[in-house]
């Protein structure tokens, strides 16, 4: 019956080991050390892989009463519900498909526009559907893990939006999941447009709160209130004109010389599970054709100018002789 | 006595693991008691020639990379607040179970504040005060250890 401290070795009073301080003192040093490396050198990146793929077993353990949950749930929607579900998803699609009809028209259109121009065209960019594991474990930072990893060819970089908006970036990648850091995250840093004026910025998101600031941008910048950011594009990670965020709060304070800018995402990062994971887009190829070309016909070069004019071909301007 | 294996002591610590990776969100994951921490505690405080700060470093590792949070933070908090678990280990013997639950508080709060300060160091952004929910999680989970059949016995309990 009685549980009490345990001492079944009879307590030895001389042969305890090293003494408390002195495994403290041991331990520290190697984390200290072990936070160093993991911080500035990046060493540990693979030993971090492995075991993350060590603990797969457990983690899909671990997931497995809420799946069964879900499943369950799943299982036992009403009939109606369904018949419901299926009515509206119809007329969005109806209307969907206008706009995608448009679209096409749209961008035959602009396709020749840019040939017509000799600029550069668009690529498209692939993408593959998602499913969020769980969400970061992390208090002091806002991330997902998802269910895509380097064995479904996702590498880091990759932009990820859902139906609404853009909702970040992958930073992590393991070899059955990935994580992903959100815009509303300190670390994370995101090129934006204004969709009304087209002002270009770039939005840092807040951290503690689900909320994403403009700084650096002057007191008398045209912000107002309800406008919308759309990304610019010219990270050459995200694609042109996907929606990030709306603008909630303008201050202008008289003592700083910048505007207090504060906008709230519009994807819904907490109310979907799926999301897409856009592949990055072929910058490098495309870089490495446009070298070539500027090598061979340096003369075509000369008389059309503008065929260079495109923002991340590497300005080799060839001299004229 | 009841012998204690150090089977049972790792079992327990995998299980802890295991709720730790249950795929929390939301209210939950701001409230959810850190069980690594709280299973590392009481299995210093009753076997403590099994499990020690070694012990507490290794599991706090084991949580680093779980989370994907910087190598070694979680390990170097836990093992602080298991250098000051083992200190005052002798001394639980004296103690009431509200003065045991009331120690246990202290030192799960320590690992927050430990934590938030390597966090901090490491260029987080500060938590607020609902950070400190697991500790009051984590000593709620503690009074069932208190009033089940598992809880560490000590003298005054019986006076």
């Amino acid at each position: 019956m009685a549980r009490g401290i345990d001492y079944q070795h009879s307590p030895a009073f001389f042969v305890r080991g090293p003494s408390a301080f002195a495994r403290l003192v041991f331990f520290a040093a190697l984390s200290l050390s072990l936070m160093a490396t993991d911080s500035r050198l990046h060493y540990l990146n693979e030993i971090r892989l492995g075991f993350v793929a060590l603990f797969q077993p457990l983690q899909s353990l671990a997931n497995l009463p809420s799946n069964v949950m879900q499943n369950t749930q799943e299982y036992f929607v009403t009939h109606d519900n369904l018949l419901k579900k299926n009515q509206q998803l119809t007329k969005q699609a109806l209307l969907d498909s206008v706009q995608l009809q448009r679209l096409n028209s749209l961008e035959s259109e602009n396709s020749h526009l840019r040939s017509l121009l000799g600029a550069a065209q668009n690529s498209k960019q692939e993408a593959k559907l998602g499913e969020i594991l769980h969400m970061g474990r992390d208090p002091f930072t806002h991330k997902v893990v998802v269910d895509l990893g380097s064995q479904e060819g996702i590498v880091e970089g990759q932009a990820v939006i859902d139906g609404a908006g853009v909702i970040g970036q992958v930073t992590r990648v393991y070899p059955f999941s990935s994580e992903v850091t959100l815009i509303t995250d300190k670390e994370l840093a995101i090129p934006v447009q204004i969709e009304r004026n087209g002002l270009r910025a770039i939005a840092f998101g807040h951290g503690r709160d689900t909320t994403i600031d403009l700084p650096y941008l002057p007191a008398n910048v045209d912000i107002r209130k309800g406008d919308k950011l759309v990304t610019s594009g010219i990270d050459g990670v995200y694609p042109t004109g996907l929606a990030v965020a709306e603008i909630t709060k303008v201050e202008r304070n008289p003592n700083s010389p910048f505007a207090d800018i504060v906008g709230v995402p519009v994807a819904g990062i907490k109310n979907h599970r799926q999301l897409l994971m856009l592949s990055l887009p072929k910058v490098d190829e495309f870089r490495k054709s446009a070298i070539k070309q500027l090598a061979s016909s340096p003369s075509e070069k000369t008389e059309k100018p503008e065929a260079a004019a495109k923002t991340d071909t590497p300005t080799v301007a060839p001299k004229k002789p | 006595m009841r012998i204690i294996r150090l089977k049972t002591i790792y079992l327990t610590l995998l299980a802890a693991f295991l709720c730790y990776l249950l795929p929390w969100s939301g209210a939950a994951l701001v409230a959810r008691p850190d069980f690594m921490l709280l299973a590392l505690l009481y299995w210093i405080l009753r076997a403590p020639q099994f499990t020690n700060i070694g012990t507490a470093w290794f599991a706090g590792v084991l949580i680093d990379l779980a989370s994907g949070s910087l190598f070694g933070q979680n390990a170097l908090a836990y093992a602080v607040t298991a250098f000051f678990a083992v200190t005052y280990q002798r001394r639980l013997v004296l103690f009431n179970i509200w003065q045991q639950s009331a120690y246990v508080f202290v030192l799960l709060i320590l690992n927050q504040a430990t934590l938030a300060v390597l966090k901090l160091f490491a260029g987080g952004e500060s938590p607020g005060w609902s950070y400190f929910i697991p500790c009051v999680s984590g000593i709620i989970l503690w009074q069932f250890v208190i009033f089940s059949s598992i809880s560490i016995e000590t003298h005054a309990k019986k006076a």
